[in-house]
C-alpha cells in the first residue's frame, strides 16, 4: 500500500458510509475552509484563533468585552437571526430549482424585484401594520414567483439555458431598479431608496425587552414555515416526486409519462416565490431600504449554502447559520482585530470548492471500501 | 457621432469576443464553461497587479504589454482550477463554474485590499491603471465614416484580433484543433486514436482562461482605468450568450459580439444626444441584456451544442 492509499483509507474511516457522508463531507469541507482561512490570517500577521473568536462575538454567540447602552449578547444574536433569515429562504429557493435539475442563479435579481415592488407598493403607503405586513409578504411571494415562472417558461418553450437567462434578468432588474430609485425614490443623504414606513417592516426595530432594545425578525417564522413546506412538498407529495424525477433524468421522466415542461415551470415558480420571500425579508426586514446599483450577494452565497446543506431543508438551516455567521461576524472581526472582512468570502469560496468535489470524495470512498471488501 | 459609436462599439466588442472565445475553446472540448466571468476577473486582477508594480518603474508601453501577458497567464491559472474540478474530480460542471466565479470574486477582492496595503501602504479596493495607450492608423483613418474604426484605437484591439485569428487557425486548421473539436463531440474516438482526452481538455480550458483574462484586462483599461470589484458586471455571461448565439463557432460569435457592442454604444450616444440626465444611462445599460434574451429566444431552439458537452469522460463507457 502506498502513501496515497493510506491517506484515502484514513479518509474512509473518518468520513464513514454513504448516510454518514451527507454530514461528514460538508463538515470536512468547512474544516478545510477554516484551516485555509486561518493560515491566510496567520500569514498576514494576525491571530486566527482570536479572529474566529471575534466572528462568534459579532454574532452574539460569545460575549464581547463591552457593550453599548441597552445592547448585549442577546441583541447581537437577534441581529444575527435577522441577517440569516433571507439566506435560509434564498438557499431553499435554490434547493427547489436544483431538485428539478435547474440552476436558479437569478435569486439576487428575483429578491431585488420582489423587494422593490413591495417597497413601492406598500413600504411608502400609510397602511396599518396589520394590513401592510401580510401584503408585503404576499406581493414579494407573487413577484418572485412571476419572475421564476418567466425563466421556467423560457427554458421549456425556447430551450434557453436558465443560467444565462437568470443572469440576464438579474442585470436587467439591477439597472431598472437603479434607474427608478435614482429618479423617484432616492434619499438625498444616504443615496439609498427612502426608508420604508415602520408599519410595513418585517423586522420589528428597537423593541424594549427585559432592559434591552432588540430587533425581532418576524421573517424567521416565514423561513421556518418555508423550510417545512419545502420538505413536505419535495419528499411527501406526488408533484414533488415528479419534479425530482425530472431533475434526475428529463428523458426518463418523459418516458414515464411525466409532463416535463409543466414541472420545470412549476419548480422555477416555487423557487422564484421563495426568492421573493428572501427579497422582502432582506429589503423590508433586515435593511429597510434598497441600495441602487448593486445585487445583494445573498443570492449567490445561497448556492454555497444549499450545496453545503445537501439541498436538504434541515441541512440548509444549519449551513445558513454557519455561512451567515462568517459573513455577519466578519464586520466585528475587522473592527476589533483589523483583519479584512473579505477573508470571510475567501473562506466561503474554499469551502465551496471542496463541497463541489464531494461527489468525487464519495466516489473515492466507495471505490476504496469495495476494494477493501474484495481483498478480504 | 457615428464615429464614436463605431470606435467605442469596437472597444467593447473585441474584449467580449476574447471572452466568448474562452467559452468556445472550453465547450468545444466538452467542458461546460460558466466560469468565464471569474476567469476574466482573475486575469484582469493578475494583469492589473503586474501593471501597478511596473507603472512605477517603467514606461506605459512596457507595463501595458506585460499586463496583457500576465492577464493571459492569470486567466489560464484560474482555468486550471475549473479544469481540475471538472476533469479530475468529476464535479458537476455547472456548479464548478459558479463556484469558480464566487471564488474568483472573493479572492481578488481580498487580495486587492491586502496588496494595496502591503505594496503602497494605503487602504483601497482599487488598483489604479495608467491611461491605456491608443493610436490612429495614418491613411486608413482618413476614410469617411469607416475611418473611425482606425482612429483612437486601443492597443489591445489589434492584439485581440491577432489572438482571435490565431485561435481560429488552431481550432480549424491544425491537428490539435481537430482533436479539440472531437473531444467535444466524440471523445471515445479521440481515445481510440491514442490521444489523452483529459490532456486535450486541460489545454483547451487553460487556453480559454487565458483568452478571458485578456478580455478582462482590456475592460479594466478601457471601461474604468482601474481594477475593482466592478470588473464583475456580467460581461462574462454576456459572452456566453454570444457564443450560444454563434452556435459555438468563432465567426458567427464575432457578429454577435459586434451586435452587443454597437447596441451599447448607440444607446449611450442617444442619451448624450437627447441630453437626458445621467440616470438614464442605467436604462441604456439594459440594452445588451435584453438583446441577449431576445436573441436567445430566436436562436436557442435550433442550436446544437457539442454532443459530449458537460459529460465527464469515462474510458469504460461506450
Amino acid at each position: 500500500m502506498n502513501d496515497l492509499d493510506k491517506k484515502t483509507s484514513l479518509l474512509v474511516r473518518i468520513l464513514g458510509g454513504e448516510r454518514r457522508q451527507k454530514v461528514t463531507i460538508p463538515v470536512f469541507a468547512i474544516l478545510i475552509g477554516l484551516v485555509v482561512g486561518g493560515i491566510v490570517i496567520a500569514a498576514t500577521g494576525s491571530n486566527p484563533f482570536s479572529s474566529y473568536h471575534n466572528i462568534l462575538q459579532g454574532c452574539g454567540l460569545a460575549p464581547k468585552p463591552s457593550y453599548g447602552g441597552k445592547k448585549g449578547m442577546i441583541t447581537d444574536f437577534m441581529d444575527f437571526l435577522d441577517f440569516t433569515t433571507p439566506m435560509i429562504l434564498a438557499a431553499l429557493s435554490f434547493a427547489v430549482s436544483m431538485k428539478a435539475g435547474l440552476f436558479n442563479i437569478g435569486i439576487s435579481g428575483q429578491m431585488l424585484a420582489a423587494g422593490f415592488v413591495s417597497t413601492v407598493a406598500i413600504g411608502y403607503s400609510s397602511l396599518s401594520a396589520g394590513v401592510a405586513k401580510p401584503l408585503v409578504v404576499l406581493i414579494g411571494l407573487f413577484v418572485g414567483a412571476a419572475v421564476g415562472a418567466f425563466i421556467g417558461f423560457l427554458k421549456y418553450r425556447f430551450n434557453i439555458n436558465e443560467v444565462v437567462s437568470t443572469i440576464m434578468v438579474n442585470y436587467i432588474f439591477r439597472y431598472i431598479v437603479t434607474f427608478f430609485i435614482n429618479v423617484y425614490y432616492v434619499d438625498p443623504v444616504s443615496r439609498q431608496s427612502k426608508q420604508i414606513a415602520t408599519a410595513s417592516r418585517l423586522s420589528l426595530q428597537k423593541v424594549p425587552v427585559g432592559g434591552y432594545k432588540m430587533t425581532i425578525p418576524l421573517g424567521v417564522i416565514i423561513a421556518a414555515a418555508a423550510a417545512v413546506f419545502v420538505y413536505i412538498f419535495i419528499e411527501k407529495t406526488k408533484t414533488g416526486f415528479e419534479i425530482k424525477a425530472v431533475g434526475a433524468s428529463r428523458e426518463g421522466a418523459r418516458y414515464s409519462g411525466i409532463n416535463v415542461g409543466r414541472n420545470i415551470v412549476l419548480a422555477m415558480t416555487i423557487s422564484g416565490g421563495l426568492a421573493g420571500l428572501a427579497g422582502v425579508t432582506y429589503f423590508l426586514g433586515y435593511v429597510g431600504s434598497i441600495q441602487p446599483g448593486t445585487l445583494v450577494s445573498t443570492g449567490f452565497d445561497s448556492i454555497a449554502v444549499c450545496l453545503l446543506g445537501n439541498c436538504n431543508p434541515l441541512g440548509i438551516i444549519f449551513s445558513s447559520l454557519f455561512i451567515s455567521a462568517l459573513d455577519n461576524g466578519s464586520v466585528y472581526m475587522t473592527s476589533s482585530s483589523g483583519v479584512e472582512f473579505e477573508i470571510a468570502d475567501v473562506i466561503i469560496g474554499v469551502i465551496l470548492v471542496f463541497s463541489a468535489c464531494s461527489a468525487f470524495i464519495s466516489y473515492l470512498i466507495d471505490k476504496k471500501t469495495r476494494e477493501g471488501k474484495e481483498e478480504r | 457621432m457615428i464615429a464614436t459609436i463605431i470606435s467605442s462599439g469596437l472597444a467593447f466588442s473585441l474584449p467580449l469576443l476574447a471572452m466568448a472565445l474562452s467559452g468556445i475553446y472550453s465547450e468545444r472540448s466538452g467542458i461546460t464553461n460558466l466560469a468565464v466571468e471569474g476567469f476574466q476577473g482573475f486575469g484582469a486582477f493578475a494583469g492589473a497587479i503586474a501593471a501597478v508594480i511596473l507603472q512605477t518603474m517603467s514606461s506605459t508601453g512596457v507595463s501595458f504589454g506585460v499586463s496583457l501577458l500576465v492577464a493571459f497567464v492569470g486567466g489560464a491559472f484560474l482555468a486550471m482550477l475549473h479544469a481540475l474540478m471538472c476533469i479530475r474530480f468529476k464535479a458537476n460542471q455547472v456548479i464548478s463554474g459558479v463556484v469558480v466565479n464566487i471564488f474568483a470574486m472573493a479572492m481578488t477582492a481580498y487580495l486587492t485590499k491586502h496588496l494595496n496595503a502591503a505594496l503602497f501602504g494605503q487602504s483601497s479596493d482599487k488598483l489604479i491603471l495608467n491611461v491605456a495607450p491608443r493610436f490612429t492608423v495614418p491613411v486608413l483613418s482618413k476614410i469617411p465614416v469607416l475611418g473611425a474604426a482606425f482612429t483612437n484605437v486601443y492597443v489591445f484591439e489589434p492584439v485581440i484580433i491577432l489572438v482571435v485569428i490565431a485561435a481560429w487557425f488552431v481550432m480549424y486548421k491544425t491537428r490539435f484543433g481537430m482533436y479539440l473539436r472531437a473531444c467535444g463531440d466524440n471523445p471515445q474516438a479521440v481515445d481510440a486514436a491514442g490521444i489523452s482526452v483529459a490532456r486535450i481538455r486541460y489545454i483547451a480550458v487553460a487556453l480559454g482562461g487565458g483568452f478571458a483574462g485578456l478580455g478582462g484586462i482590456s475592460y479594466a483599461y478601457s471601461i474604468s482605468s482601474n481594477f475593482s470589484a466592478n470588473i464583475y458586471s456580467g460581461y462574462g455571461y454576456l459572452a456566453i450568450a454570444a457564443l450560444i448565439f454563434g452556435n459555438w463557432n468563432i465567426l458567427p460569435t464575432l457578429l454577435a459580439c459586434l451586435l452587443f457592442g454597437f447596441a451599447r454604444s448607440t444607446g449611450y450616444q442617444i442619451v448624450l444626444m437627447a441630453e437626458l440626465p445621467s440616470a438614464y444611462q442605467d436604462l441604456i445599460m439594459i440594452l445588451p441584456y435584453v438583446l441577449t434574451l431576445v436573441v436567445l429566444i430566436f436562436f436557442s431552439k435550433r442550436n446544437r451544442s457539442p454532443r459530449a458537452l458537460g459529460i465527464p469522460y469515462n474510458k469504460g463507457q461506450r
